[in-house]
């Protein structure tokens, strides 16, 4: 399954290459069964019927809401080879539910800060506030509602939380390497504090004058002397951005 | 072109390579190449750390193990490791054909 909302329960290669209609009956049956135990005092998650259109479903959570067609979400999760079985569609539409849009208030009350790909082409990282919900990390967006004070005090309070993500290293060699046991978008969180990350790397016996970070979100984390960054990235077809420690605190906001 | 060296060839490797180091007849020069093919070994892991989904792929195309790393090394760094004497059979016939992608 290559889209990560409707969840990990993955179907066959055969499912995907010929995928079988997921159906409204069967995803509206689903959405009864599943979407009650759902909701929760600040989240409303529905159906609702619209006039000459069909049934919809809707989440709301503050000031998020999602709305989409029954029909519509059947046709994503075919396309996305969920398997059009009871269970099969039934967790899909959990996972569905669980990334929706995180709201202002849950961003300020535990948004975490970390590095994200600033633009399409991924070139350049930004900072950007994560919200940890059950075995996922989602993004924030700030609401339109969401004031330049709101945004500021959520931005810098998710960057305290940074400090505090517990975080493993390895030494591999002159490479230090951090990591999360379970998120792995938290293991670029380390990098809000590089004398801290000095620290560690010098308490493991690794010298580290010129740290350079090679970064690419959702990965692991890897500081080395320059030449040595230089080697890492510039061997790997994957994106990722090589910056001098000194640069870390120059990132802005994605 | 990366070799592709399973856990054992790469510490046969960097063996062979630290004791021609220890060594007093090895060239200045050829000294660099093989203090760099031992920074690679380490890079080569941090890389799959890091990135380990396109070495997981050939690795499952090919059935070759778990510990199955791409080694990438330049044309002098390859020359240098392939003049240390007690290089290993095994390691100096993953190093001279490449074991192809």
């Amino acid at each position: 399954m290559t889209d990560a909302r409707f969840g990990g329960s993955s179907a066959g290669l055969l499912q995907r290459l010929r995928p079988t209609r997921v159906g409204v009956a069967d995803l509206r049956e689903a959405a009864e069964a599943v979407l009650p135990a759902l909701a929760t005092p600040r989240l409303r998650v529905g159906m609702v019927q619209r006039t000459g259109a069909g049934s919809a479903l809707v989440v709301e959570e503050d000031e998020r809401q999602v709305r989409i067609g029954l029909h519509e979400l059947a046709d994503e999760m075919t396309q996305a080879g969920v398997a059009p079985t009871a269970t099969g569609i039934a967790a899909a539409l959990t996972s569905w539910v669980a990334h929706r849009p995180v709201a202002d208030a849950a961003a300020a009350a535990g948004g975490i800060a970390v590095l994200d790909w600033a633009d399409t082409s991924s070139t350049r990282v930004g900072w950007r506030v994560v919200v940890r919900r059950g075995e996922l990390a989602l993004p924030w967006t700030p609401s339109s509602a969401a004031g330049p004070d709101e945004v500021r005090r959520t931005r810098s309070a998710a960057s305290a939380r940074a400090h505090d993500v517990d975080l493993a290293l390895r030494v591999e060699g002159p490479v230090a390497l951090w990591s999360h046991r379970d998120l792995p978008v938290l293991a670029t969180s380390s990098l809000v504090d590089p004398d801290r990350m000095l620290r560690r790397i010098a308490a493991v016996g690794l010298e580290m004058p010129d740290m350079h970070v090679v970064v690419t979100p959702q990965r692991p984390v890897a500081c080395a002397g320059p030449g040595i960054a230089a080697r890492l990235a510039g061997e790997s077809s994957e994106p990722s951005v090589t910056l001098p420690r000194e640069e870390l605190p120059d990132l802005s906001w994605v | 072109m990366p070799h592709w060296l399973a856990g054992e060839h790469r510490t046969e490797l960097a063996t062979a390579v630290r004791a021609a180091l220890t060594g007093r007849d090895v060239h200045p020069v050829a000294a660099i190449h093989l203090e760099d093919v031992l920074t690679e070994l380490h890079v080569a892991a941090a890389r799959d750390a890091v990135w380990p989904a396109s070495a997981a792929r050939v690795r499952r195309a090919t059935g070759w193990g778990e510990d199955v790393l791409p080694v990438r090394l330049s044309a002098a760094e390859r020359s240098s490791v392939l003049a240390v004497p007690g290089l290993p059979d095994a390691v100096r016939a993953q190093l001279g054909d490449g074991r192809d992608e």
